[in-house]
């Protein structure tokens, strides 16, 4: 039977952290040299992770399917990092940030968890600072910051529109110095294919060798997934294309709960897709929507060009909608009304996908060449994608997933329901409730990474009662098993569809039901499409090629397997909870202009799901006590 | 490299810059050159230090060319340059093309063995007459033509070379970069019309015996 | 569009490889170069064929991931930009394409366009970072370092490290590679402190890899995607010949830190 024990410190919210820090028991440091732990992945979470657990004396193997660390998908982060550093002294503190996170969660997270983040985030700036990250300064030589995501202080740090690789490749840096050391081993281009549990316990990996398609076994003592989130299940996102749920999700089939699979944030800003050949949605940054002005037809089907449609014929809906904040709403909303306006046929461009970004008014009162030096290069990179010139027609825009706030259950040592495996960074489900806002996921990404799994880590192998575990073991010899035997599967079906258009089919099917907005009916029917299609792909997929050589169709093959089973367990998710709240929409429950209802009677839980193998997954609720804020209704009318 | 090089590049200058007084008359190229002989010892640690800093250019030259034909052992079927220079990327050649260029100069007017037409002769002075020599050997069109194909592989190779240089030693300034860069092909140009104004003069008839 | 492509195949690193030309048919304008390798390859699968290997992740040239030499130039024939962003409008219907993967003795092929780049890793091992630990890190702001001087490392620091500079390299030289790293936590406060013993380490490392000299035929900038100045290579000789005097007055064995004083 499934606990769920978060763990969380009693007392004053402010001390919680410290007084767990004391509390927790250390290892001591010749010790140390004997424990091995795993590091699944190396973007910001994994490497600060790796790099911070060598430093401590740990013996760390870490894996990354890309041929490098410094690919990891969070190299392509661009706004920024908060840090409540206050300053710019406009009244930012630990307190503002850890309120700000929780109401643009929509008050589905963690009080403790959130807290904490805001605490060492300050923390977080200095540590990279102190790597070397070149973080954009003001002429005194001062560390610059900007606002970010609609919030009402600039505690926003950046290093132009590389926020991300310059804060993955300080991480990546800190990791290559303990390579060196020799207390870190890469295995780069080495996918985790399952979890090796032993007494309950996480004990090791089996990975397979990307390039020479061996598959091996590695032991250690507690083993650290940073694996990502699962955006890319809905086949077109922002994400990287080998950004994958592969991971999170076997270990989910070993008895990890995972939690608010259905919080996935949509993007509201991205290029629209141009046709079946697409394979990946491009974002535009937020602060377009500063300056453009979203529009459509009033019309149906309407395809004029944009210049032709008079002013008395477009819909401005964000404005019209929520006339204080136009078209600066926050993302989910934004997302959620393009959409409508989509599905009422007034969408413009190829399949009706689509909504004008208009800088047509901004460019007459302020000329061009001050949009050029504000959003140049976005302009640019907007033609070079689908070659139109918006100095002088508007930009199309269209929504993508692009984040998953969703994950794998932590408690709040960031232990999941498997004792010894832990999970950090975008791959948990921790610190951003129903809904993240911007340049948030980079704090909690490091802050998980460098300042709370190595203290947290530490506890636990000082305390867990570890026998030896080999190659030999007869669980890692079962997981090899389990490896081995899907992995001829997938070879041995020889059919006739390539991986990708099944990916294409689930992806579409979730977009449809369980994308910006959702109801019982399409969840339901999702739900009964998506069994059928993942019995087509067994019965008819085609992988070429061997097991035992560099094949790129063959690990491609094996995460969308998982998303076909994985699609389910979301819209599951979705579907049980009955409430509108952060990114999940319910259409069922919206007030009568439209605007989302949550229902904290029922739904202030996580949810939690555990795997059966025969039967659907099982729910457990972690009850979410609010003792510190008031959850309060989010409005923008 | 680069430091034998740009020793190579200042003897090249004042090579030019001597040779230069071809247009002041017989007398002062001779008496120059009777000086440069008056002084046995400088004159051979000159010729010895020019020629152990070529040496070593060349056997540098060597070992890089291997270690950077072994960086890539299998060539592109295609290849198109966008940025590199000409004269960047046929320094190899250049470089054999001026090393050649050299020995026969060096046959033919400091031994004297190429040319057996030329006699070597006593000027009014009493000085020995180089610059007779000089104008015998610009008269004639093959020598000519052989050495503005010299001038063409130092131009090349000193085009690319300086600025490299510079470059290799870590010269970079925001306020220079352009004048280091201009520096290469500003001096190839230099030296090349130099020297090329003294075998055009005599064999145009300008500078006559 | 219609297009005819020229593909480097080769099955493993030991095997031998050749070109192998497939037509792209039906391509759209806005279908980016990727993209039409997908759609190559969806068509090769669908018949049972091995797709074309080549890497690819973030598909917005940040990752560094993508590595391709098109009709000879890499990362095809637009300036500032990785393959991914690379668009086929750019290209006339019917043209002939030939795409080669990188090429140098330290990029081994893994198979057709994809190599191994971990030379660059094993570069940046050697010295590419600042030994600081976790926790303990002063205050931000306690270093003032001017905007100028940010920006300048920013611009060093913006390296994806795809080895495009490499590959286009004729002697397959990193110096671009390792200049930015080197320029960029030298020109800031936090990497002074190990300089000297950073660049040497990280030269030796390229001389180990089999990479070859740099010859400053500057190709490197023109292709680079984030249009890396070779300025930071004159900052990276600079750096060594630093190193080279600095050294001479260094103590030859640094003390033990468990070395009792007497």
């Amino acid at each position: 039977m499934m606990t769920l024990d978060p763990k969380i410190p009693p007392g004053p919210l402010e001390t919680k952290w410290d007084r767990r820090r004391f509390s927790e028991k250390l290892v001591s440091p010749n010790n140390k040299r004997k424990i091995t732990v795993i590091v699944v992945g190396t973007g910001l979470a994994g490497a600060s992770a790796a790099s911070t657990l060598g430093q401590l004396g740990y013996q760390v193997e870490c894996f990354c399917f890309q041929d490098s660390p410094r690919r990891a998908h969070s190299i392509a982060a661009q706004g920024g990092i908060n840090a409540a550093k206050n300053y710019q002294d406009d009244g930012d503190s630990v307190a503002r940030l850890f309120y700000d996170t929780i109401k643009g969660g929509d008050f589905r997270s963690r009080e403790a968890n959130v807290y904490r983040l805001a605490q060492v985030s300050a923390q977080i700036i200095d540590q990279c600072v102190a790597l070397g990250v070149p973080f954009a300064r003001e002429y005194g030589g001062q560390l610059a910051n900007r606002s970010f995501g609609g919030v009402q202080v600039s505690r926003t740090f950046y290093c132009r529109g590389q926020t991300g690789q310059q804060l993955l490749l300080g991480a990546y840096s800190a990791l290559c110095w303990q390579v060196e050391r020799g207390q870190v081993t890469m295995h780069p281009r080495t996918e985790m294919l399952d979890l090796v549990t032993v007494d309950g316990k996480a004990r090791g990996i089996v990975a397979r060798d990307l390039v020479t398609g061996r598959l091996s076994i590695h032991t250690a003592h507690a083993v650290v997934l940073a694996t990502g989130g699962y955006s890319n299940v809905y086949y077109l996102s922002t994400n990287a294309s080998g950004s994958n749920v592969t991971a999170t999700y076997r270990v989910w089939k070993q008895g990890a709960a995972f939690a608010n699979p259905c919080f996935t944030q949509i993007h509201p800003t991205a290029i629209p897709p141009g046709g079946a050949h697409q394979a990946k949605l491009t974002l535009m940054s937020e602060s377009l929507r500063n300056d453009g002005r979203l529009w459509v037809p009033t019309m149906r089907a309407d395809h004029r060009c944009p210049g032709d449609i008079p002013d008395g014929e477009r819909d401005y809906f964000l404005e019209r909608r929520y006339p204080r904040f136009g078209n600066l709403v926050p993302r989910d909303l934004a997302s959620r009304a393009v959409k409508a306006v989509c599905d009422e046929s007034r969408g413009v461009g190829p399949g009706g996908q689509g909504v004008y970004l208009d800088f047509s008014d901004v460019i007459a009162q302020q000329g061009s060449d001050v949009i050029r030096e504000r959003y140049g290069n976005l302009f640019d990179m907007y033609q070079r994608i689908t070659g139109e010139d918006a100095y002088h027609a508007p930009m199309r825009i269209y929504p993508a997933p692009h984040y998953a706030m969703g994950g794998l259950w932590v408690d709040y040592n960031l232990m999941s329901t498997i004792p010894g495996l832990f999970v950090i960074g975008e791959a948990n489900f921790a610190d951003h409730g129903a809904n993240r806002l911007g340049a948030s996921s980079l704090m909690q990404g490091l802050a998980d990474g460098y300042f709370i799994l190595p203290y947290t880590i530490g506890h636990y192998l000082a305390t867990a009662k570890l026998t030896p575990v080999g190659e030999d073991h007869q669980e890692s010899r079962s997981a090899f098993q389990r490896v081995t035997s899907r992995i001829s599967r997938l070879l041995s079906v020889k059919g006739r569809r390539t991986a990708a258009s099944f990916h294409r089919e689930v992806g579409q099917l979730l977009w449809n039901h369980c994308g910006m907005s959702r109801n019982e009916e399409g969840l339901t029917s999702a739900l009964t499409s998506i069994p059928a299609l993942r019995e087509e792909f067994w019965r008819d997929v085609m992988v070429p090629g061997s097991g035992a050589a560099f094949n790129q169709e063959l690990e491609y093959a094996g995460r969308v397997a998982d998303y076909l089973e994985f699609a389910e367990l979301l819209c599951h998710d979705a579907l049980h909870r009955e409430e509108s709240c952060g990114a999940h929409f319910r259409e069922e429950y919206q007030t009568d202009d439209g605007e989302p209802q949550r229902d904290d009677s029922r739904f202030s839980h996580v949810a939690a799901w555990e795997y059966r193998e025969d039967t659907s997954p099982v729910l457990h609720k972690e009850p979410l006590a609010f003792e510190f804020v008031q959850p309060t209704t989010r409005s923008y009318q | 490299m680069a430091l034998s090089g740009l020793g190579l590049v200042i003897y090249v200058i004042f090579h030019m810059l001597g040779n230069f007084q071809v247009f002041e008359g017989p007398l002062a190229l001779n008496a120059y050159a009777a000086l440069l002989r008056d002084m046995p010892i400088l004159l051979w640690a000159a010729r010895i230090g020019l020629l152990s800093l070529a040496v070593l250019h060349v056997v540098l030259a060597i070992q890089l060319t291997l270690r950077n034909r072994r960086a890539r052992p299998i060539a592109y079927a295609v290849r198109e340059y966008r940025q590199a220079s000409f004269a960047s990327r046929t320094m190899a050649t250049s470089g054999v093309v001026l090393l050649l260029f050299i020995i026969v100069h060096l046959l033919h007017l400091t031994v004297g063995v190429i040319d057996p037409s030329s006699v070597d002769r006593l000027d009014v002075e009493g000085h020995r007459d180089v610059y007779g020599k000089l104008v015998h050997a610009f008269q004639n069109p093959f020598i000519v033509a052989f050495y503005l194909a010299g001038q063409l592989g130092l131009g090349l190779h000193l085009s690319h070379a300086v600025t490299s240089s510079f470059q290799t030693l870590g010269l970079e300034q925001a306020a220079f970069n352009r004048l280091l860069k201009a520096a290469g092909p500003g001096v190839a140009l230099l030296v090349v019309l130099g020297n090329v104004a003294i075998i055009l003069a005599v064999f145009l008839g300008i500078v006559r015996g | 569009m219609k297009f005819t492509l020229n593909i480097w195949r080769q099955k493993g690193p030991d095997e031998h490889g050749r070109f192998v030309s497939y037509e792209a048919r039906d391509v759209s304008s806005g279908t980016s170069f990727l993209e039409m390798l997908d759609s190559v390859n969806q068509g090769l699968i669908a018949k049972g064929e091995e797709p074309v290997a080549f890497e690819q992740d973030c598909r917005e040239g940040i990752c560094g991931s993508c590595s391709l030499v098109i009709n000879g130039i890499p990362h095809g024939p637009d300036r500032g930009i990785t393959t991914c962003q690379l668009y086929m409008r750019r290209f006339p219907d019917g043209a002939v394409i030939t795409i080669e993967p990188w090429r140098a003795r330290a990029f081994p092929i893994i198979k057709d366009l994809v190599v191994d780049r971990r030379a660059l890793d094993r570069i940046m091992q050697a010295g590419g970072y600042i030994s600081v630990h976790t926790g303990g890190a002063v205050d931000g702001n306690v270093l003032l370092i001017s905007k100028d001087q940010a920006e300048t490392a920013m611009d060093a620091a913006s390296c994806i490290g795809c080895g495009a500079c490499v590959a286009a390299c004729k002697n397959a030289s990193p110096a671009l590679f390792v200049g930015a790293k080197v320029s960029h936590l030298e020109l800031l406060p936090q990497g002074k402190p190990e300089r000297t013993n950073r660049v040497k380490a990280m030269l030796e490392a390229v001389d180990r890899e089999g990479f070859g000299s740099c010859g400053n035929q500057n190709e490197c900038e023109a292709v680079c995607p984030k249009r890396i100045s070779v300025r930071f290579i004159a900052i990276l000789n600079r750096e060594y010949l630093r190193a080279g005097v600095v050294e001479s007055g260094l103590p030859a064995e640094p003390e033990s830190p468990h070395a009792e004083s007497t």
